[in-house]
C-alpha cells in the first residue's frame, strides 16, 4: 500500500462541491503537484490532508493509519503557506524552533536542528532577525525550514512562491526541489503555474472543477493528455478541424490538404473531428515524410530561445514555435508560408 | 510661481492654527487648574494645597485602592476578552455583530442602572456578595469589566484584525501546537500593543469612575474621594485633579514600559 493514500475524498461547502471523489496514492519520498485553474479545489484537498478541513466523505490514510479525523496538531504534517505565516513576535531561530519546543525536545537537540535547518536554507547568520527584517524570499525559506524542522511525515506547500517576483520564484523553486530530494521527504505542492508543476514534480495531478482530470509524470500529462481540458490547460495547443478520409490508414482532410495521422479505426469516414498538436511540433518549410499545409503569417513574437509565429490557416489561427538560431530567417507578417508537422505529433479529439 | 507657493503656505498655516486651537482646548483648562491649585494662600503662589492633599492618608489609600481595582479589571478583562475575540474571529465570525452589540451595552445602560442591578442581585442568597468587603470588591471589578468592555474589546479586535490569525493559527497547529500554546505564545504576544492601549484606557476610566465606586465602596475609591474633596475644598480639589492627572500619566508610562517586556514573548523563548 502506498505511503499516503487518499480515497474517494469529497468536500462540500453548502451548495459547492469543492472536491469530488478524489483518489490518489503517493509513494514515500515522492513530489506530487496539484495543478489546476483557480477554484478547482486544490487548496481544499490540501487542507483536508493537513486536517484544517473535515472531508464530507472519503478517507485519508497515512503510513497505514487512518488520519481523516485526526486534529491537525497531531498529524505531524508540515505546511508552507502562500503568505509565509511566520510568527511576527519570534526571531528566525525561534520560528524554526517552535515545533520542536512544542514537542518539548531537549534544548541541545533544538539548537542543533535549528543550525542544520539554517544551513539547509542558506540563511545562517540570520537567526536573530525578526520576520519583518527579511525579504519575501527569505521569509518563505524560513517558513520552509520551520515546517521541516519537526521532520514532518509529509510536507504540504500551498502556492508557496506566488507572492514572490519571477526571478526569486525560479531560484526558490530549484531550492525547494533540492531540499526535498536531500531530505527524501514526501511533498505535495499546490500551484496554478504549470511551469512550476512540470519542472518540480515526480507526478502532476491535474484538477478541474473539483475532479482529477489526469495523474501522470510531467512528460505524460504534457505529451499524452487524456482529456480535452488537460490538453488545453497545459501548454499551448493548436486545434485544426478536419474530416476523416480513411480511418484505417489515418488519413484526414483539411480543405485541399491531406494529412497523415495515426490510424483511428474507431472513427467513421466523413466524420468531423479536431486535430490537436503542440506549437513546437510545427515548423516552417518542406520536409520529406511530414504533413504540409499553407498559411499566411499574422505576426512573429521573439521570445528568446523560441520564436513564436502566429499563422492563419484558411481562417483558423495556429501557433508554430521555432527554435531560435542566429541563421534563422524570420518570416514577416503577410508572408505566405508552408508549415510542416510529423504524423505522430497529433492526436484526434472526436467530440464536438 | 509665487502663487504656487502661496497655497501650501496657507494650508500649513491653517494646519498650525487647528493644532494651536486643539492645544488650547486641552491645555487652557489644565493650566487654569494648575494655576488655581497654587493659590491656596491669598496673594502668593504656594504649594500649600498640594501639601494638604498629600498629607491626607485617605489620599494614598484611595489612590492605591483604585489602582488595584484598575489592575484587576485589566487582568480579568484581558483574560475574558482576548480568547473571546480571537475565537469569534476564527470560528464564529457570524456572531461578531452580536458580540459587538453586547460590548456596547455600557453606552446604552447607564452605570447607575448597572450598579443597582448588581446590588439587587447580589445582596441576597444564593449569591450574597454585598455583605463583605471582598464581595463588594468582586462586584466592583465585575462592574468595571463591563464598563470598559467597549474599549477593551475594540482595541483587541482591531489588534486581531492586523494579524492574519487564521493562518498563524494553522501554522502553529501544523507544528503541533494546541490551543493553550497558540493563545499564550502566538496570540497574546502579537496583540501586545493592542492590549496595552486597551489597558491604558481601562486604567484611566477606572481611576476616575464615580458612580459604581460610590455605591459599592464609597470614599475608599479614588473617584468618590476626589469628588468629595472637590466639593468641600476648592484648592485641594484642584490640586488633587492635577496630581491624579500626573500620576495617571506616569503610571501609564511605567505600565507601557513594564508591559512591553512582560508581554514581549521574549521571556518565553529567551533565545537572545
Ligand atoms: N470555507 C469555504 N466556504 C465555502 N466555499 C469554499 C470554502 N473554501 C473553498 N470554497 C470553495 O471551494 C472551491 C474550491 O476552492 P479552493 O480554495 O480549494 O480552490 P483552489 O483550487 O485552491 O483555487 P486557487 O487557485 O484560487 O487557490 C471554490 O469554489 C471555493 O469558492
Ligand atoms: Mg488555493
Amino acid at each position: 500500500m502506498a505511503y499516503l493514500s487518499i480515497r474517494n475524498l469529497s468536500k462540500r461547502f453548502g451548495q459547492t462541491l469543492a472536491v469530488r471523489d478524489f483518489n490518489l496514492e503517493v509513494e514515500r519520498g515522492e513530489f506530487v503537484s496539484f495543478l489546476g485553474p483557480s477554484g478547482c479545489g486544490k487548496t481544499t484537498t490540501l487542507r483536508m490532508i493537513a486536517g484544517f478541513e473535515i472531508p464530507t466523505s472519503g478517507n485519508i490514510i497515512l503510513d497505514g493509519a487512518d488520519i481523516t479525523f485526526l486534529p491537525p496538531n497531531r498529524r505531524h504534517i508540515g505546511m508552507v503557506f502562500q503568505s509565509y505565516a511566520l510568527f511576527p513576535n519570534l526571531t528566525v531561530a525561534d520560528n524554526i524552533a517552535f515545533g520542536l519546543k512544542v514537542a518539548k525536545r531537549p534544548p541541545e537537540e533544538i539548537r542543533k536542528t535549528v543550525g542544520e535547518m539554517l544551513d539547509l536554507i542558506r540563511l545562517s547568520g540570520f537567526e536573530n532577525r525578526y520576520p519583518y527584517q527579511l525579504s519575501g524570499g527569505q521569509q518563505q525559506r524560513v517558513a520552509l525550514a520551520r515546517a521541516l524542522a519537526i521532520h514532518p511525515r509529509v510536507l504540504l506547500l500551498d502556492e508557496p512562491l506566488s507572492a514572490l517576483d519571477a526571478k526569486i520564484r525560479v531560484e526558490l523553486r530549484a531550492e525547494i526541489r533540492r531540499i526535498q530530494q536531500t531530505l527524501g521527504i514526501t511533498a505535495i505542492y499546490v500551484t496554478h503555474d504549470q511551469e512550476e508543476a512540470l519542472s518540480l514534480s515526480d507526478r502532476v495531478v491535474v484538477m478541474y472543477e473539483g475532479k482529477i482530470e489526469q495523474v501522470g509524470t510531467p512528460f505524460e500529462v504534457y505529451n499524452y493528455p487524456q482529456t480535452r481540458f488537460v490538453a488545453s490547460f497545459i501548454g499551448q495547443l493548436n486545434l485544426i478541424p478536419v474530416i476523416v478520409e480513411d480511418p484505417q490508414h489515418g488519413l484526414v482532410r483539411f480543405g485541399n490538404f491531406l494529412f497523415q495521422v495515426d490510424p483511428a479505426p474507431h472513427l467513421n469516414r466523413g466524420q468531423a473531428v479536431t486535430l490537436a498538436l503542440r506549437p513546437e511540433e510545427m515548423n516552417l518549410g518542406r520536409v520529406e515524410g511530414r504533413n504540409h499545409v499553407e498559411g499566411r503569417v499574422l505576426d512573429v513574437m521573439f521570445l528568446g530561445a523560441i520564436v513564436r509565429v502566429r499563422v492563419d490557416l484558411q481562417g483558423r489561427e495556429v501557433l508554430a514555435d521555432l527554435f531560435n538560431e542566429r541563421q534563422l530567417a524570420l518570416p514577416r507578417p503577410g508572408d505566405q508560408v508552408i508549415i510542416n508537422f510529423p504524423p505522430h505529433a497529433c492526436w484526434i479529439i472526436s467530440e464536438g | 510661481m509665487d502663487q504656487n507657493q502661496r497655497a501650501p503656505l496657507r494650508q500649513r498655516l491653517v494646519s498650525w492654527l487647528i493644532l494651536l486651537l486643539g492645544g488650547l482646548y486641552f491645555f487652557v483648562p489644565l493650566i487654569a487648574t494648575i494655576d488655581f491649585s497654587l493659590r491656596a494662600r491669598k496673594g502668593v503662589l504656594s504649594v500649600l494645597a498640594y501639601q494638604r492633599v498629600l498629607s491626607d492618608p485617605r489620599f494614598a489609600s484611595a489612590f492605591t485602592f483604585s489602582l488595584e481595582m484598575a489592575l484587576l479589571t485589566v487582568v480579568v478583562g484581558v483574560i475574558l476578552v482576548v480568547p473571546t475575540a480571537y475565537w469569534i474571529r476564527l470560528r464564529l465570525p457570524q456572531l461578531r455583530p452580536v458580540v459587538e452589540f453586547v460590548t456596547l451595552m455600557p453606552f446604552v445602560v447607564p452605570a447607575i442602572v448597572l450598579v443597582f442591578g448588581l446590588i439587587r442581585v447580589f445582596s441576597r442568597p444564593p449569591l450574597l456578595l454585598t455583605n463583605s468587603f471582598t464581595g463588594t470588591q468582586i462586584l466592583l471589578v465585575a462592574g468595571y469589566v463591563v464598563l470598559v468592555l467597549p474599549y477593551l474589546y475594540r482595541a483587541v479586535d482591531t489588534g486581531l484584525q492586523a494579524i492574519d490569525i487564521r493562518t498563524l493559527t494553522e501554522a502553529a497547529q501544523s507544528l503541533g501546537a494546541g490551543w493553550w500554546v497558540i493563545i499564550t505564545q502566538i496570540i497574546f504576544p502579537n496583540l501586545r500593543s493592542a492590549i496595552l492601549s486597551g489597558a491604558f484606557l481601562t486604567i484611566t476610566i477606572v481611576m476616575g469612575e464615580l458612580t459604581m465606586a460610590s455605591f459599592l465602596v464609597g470614599l475608599k475609591a479614588f473617584g468618590p474621594y476626589m469628588s468629595q474633596v472637590g466639593q468641600n475644598r476648592a484648592y485641594e480639589g484642584a490640586a488633587l485633579a492635577v496630581i491624579s492627572f500626573a500620576l495617571t500619566w506616569a503610571f501609564t508610562m511605567l505600565f507601557q514600559f513594564v508591559g512591553r517586556r512582560a508581554l514581549g514573548g521574549d521571556q518565553a523563548f529567551g533565545a537572545r
